[in-house]
């Protein structure tokens, strides 16, 4: 029995990479969803690493994982979190 | 010029995984007379797959002891006992002498007169009773995933540091690039601490924490790309191999290492220095945790051992901050080997390189120490026009003399 444990890994990876992006888009919560953003662009990185490129995989954590999501909830930090509960609540029944 | 003392640690730990494979396999076999199946079991364990698997996890656990055990407590220890003395008085003084039962509780001698070693370890002890209380209005997923995140993404810089030129884990051709990536994904973990605790002062804390890591990792990597310039390689091992000789200066031998800071780049070394004293959060710039404004910054809500994870990862920072320094300006673990006794037909070096690169990092680390309870903690405005007007056009320049000493020869 012969497993191709790259393509494997390639599937898991892109599982996540997909569930992942999809929750960026439908989480409520903003932090929440910076910090999903920062797992898809390491699940990005990590598919890199499989094509042997480490250069680029280590280029993306250092800036996609690193600075992208940080700048992105410190834009968010500067609002409240009671604004966007209130936000939700208006739309409740 | 210098010999390490572990030459190769996969190879070392290979031996102790042989070890308690074997014994597993004699008592395995020697159960296999009523249970004959586990005659089958045996042979498995000793194969070579399981063998290496086995080695690496014992090799990843002798890195993961050797640095969060041994050095964090040496480091803290230095820290406490130093800042006491600086401030003129004694410190931690709970040793083993103060141990409540016999041998260590004599009489005639004071309980709390010792050195202080085990003044860290009760207090870990301490947090690791207390409760784990979540603030009521926390996001509390992410107000315990920080802790995890923060602490994982340090101890990953110690899977490519190299302590010798043997003794490391993984030897990757992009080490530095490495340290630096994992360097730079706390930030994410110290603002999503500050953001989710629901609190004004741990918010305030990561905001500021956030301003001052990206600001600060900006000129941090233009220094390395400064010094990669010059040294054409970002293998730590190389590196250091490059600084292992004497400056030679118009055909003559000088008696100094040539280590990177000797030279050209030392714009670098200072920039890469104020850099990594911010990227710690260490007092000329720990506006993250102003204890007269924020409480205690983005860590105020944690408690327990969620609390002393945060609190000793400044530590372990400052742990690989020291050891990235001396690697890049200060020629890692260059030094000389006085003797090479053999024991048993193995070479020991009297001085092995690990002896010198502990003592280059606990230098530098007391040097830090000393920096940051000396001098006052400085404003937020003053970090952030320090860190865009000074060290990134400093860098940049840093970057030009590389390239100019480069292209001369």
């Amino acid at each position: 029995m012969d497993v191709d444990w790259e393509l494997i890994a390639f599937l898991v990876l892109s599982v996540f990479e997909v569930i992942g992006s999809i929750l960026v888009v439908v989480n409520k919560r903003l932090v929440r969803a910076a910090f999903w953003l920062a797992m898809t662009l390491v699940t990005i990185g990590v598919i890199y690493l499989l094509f042997l490129s480490e250069f680029v995989f280590l280029i993306q954590i250092l800036v996609y994982a690193g600075a992208v999501p940080v700048l992105f909830v410190f834009g968010i930090m500067l609002t409240r979190r009671k604004i966007m509960d209130e936000a939700t609540a208006e739309r409740g029944p | 010029m210098s010999a390490p003392l572990i030459p190769n640690l996969f190879a070392v730990c290979k031996v102790l995984t042989g070890a308690i494979i074997w014994i597993v396999q004699q008592i395995l076999y020697a159960l296999a007379g009523p249970v004959p199946p586990l005659k089958g079991l045996g042979d498995w364990i000793g194969s070579d797959f399981i063998v290496t698997i086995l080695t690496w996890f014992i090799v990843v656990t002798v890195v993961v002891l050797w640095v969060s055990v041994i050095n964090l407590f040496t480091i803290m220890w230095v820290e406490r006992k130093l800042y006491s003395r600086l401030q003129d008085r004694y410190g931690i003084m709970i040793s083993v002498w103060s141990l409540p039962f016999w041998p260590f509780n004599r009489t005639h001698r004071p309980t709390h007169k010792g050195m202080g070693y085990l003044q860290n370890l009760a207090d870990g002890v301490k947090l690791i009773q207390k409760e784990n209380i979540t603030p009521r209005n926390a996001d509390s997923a992410m107000f315990h995933i920080s802790p995890v995140l923060i602490a994982s993404s340090t101890l990953m810089v110690f899977a490519v540091l190299p302590w010798s030129s043997g003794f490391y884990v993984a030897n990757l051709d992009l080490g530095i690039l490495f340290i630096l990536a994992a360097f730079s994904l706390a930030p994410l973990g110290i603002l999503i601490a500050g953001w989710s605790a629901n609190n004004k002062y741990t918010l305030v804390g990561g905001l500021r924490a956030a301003a001052m890591l990206l600001s600060y990792s900006i000129p941090m990597v233009l220094a390395v790309i400064a010094l990669v310039v010059f040294t054409g390689s970002l293998n730590p091992i190389t590196i250091v191999q490059q600084q292992d000789r004497p400056i030679v200066l118009l055909g003559t031998t000088l008696p100094i290492p040539a280590w990177y800071v000797f030279g050209p780049q030392v714009i670098g070394f200072l920039v890469f220095t104020v850099a990594m004293i911010a990227e710690m959060e260490r007092v000329p710039f720990d506006i993250p945790e102003a204890e007269a404004e924020l409480v205690e910054g983005w860590t105020t809500e944690y408690s327990g051992m969620r609390f002393g994870i945060v609190f000793a990862f400044k530590w372990l920072r400052m742990l690989a901050a020291s050891a990235l320094i001396s690697i890049l300006y200060l020629g890692g673990w260059s030094g000389p080997v006085f003797t090479t006794l053999s024991v048993g037909g193995i070479g020991v070096p009297i001085v092995p390189e690990e002896v010198w690169f502990v003592l280059r990092i606990y230098l530098l680390s007391a040097f830090l120490v000393w920096l940051s309870w000396s001098i006052p903690r400085v404003r937020i405005d003053q970090i952030l026009n320090l860190g865009c007007r000074r060290l990134i056009p400093y860098s940049l320049v840093a970057i030009l003399v590389a390239a100019g000493f480069r292209a001369i020869g």
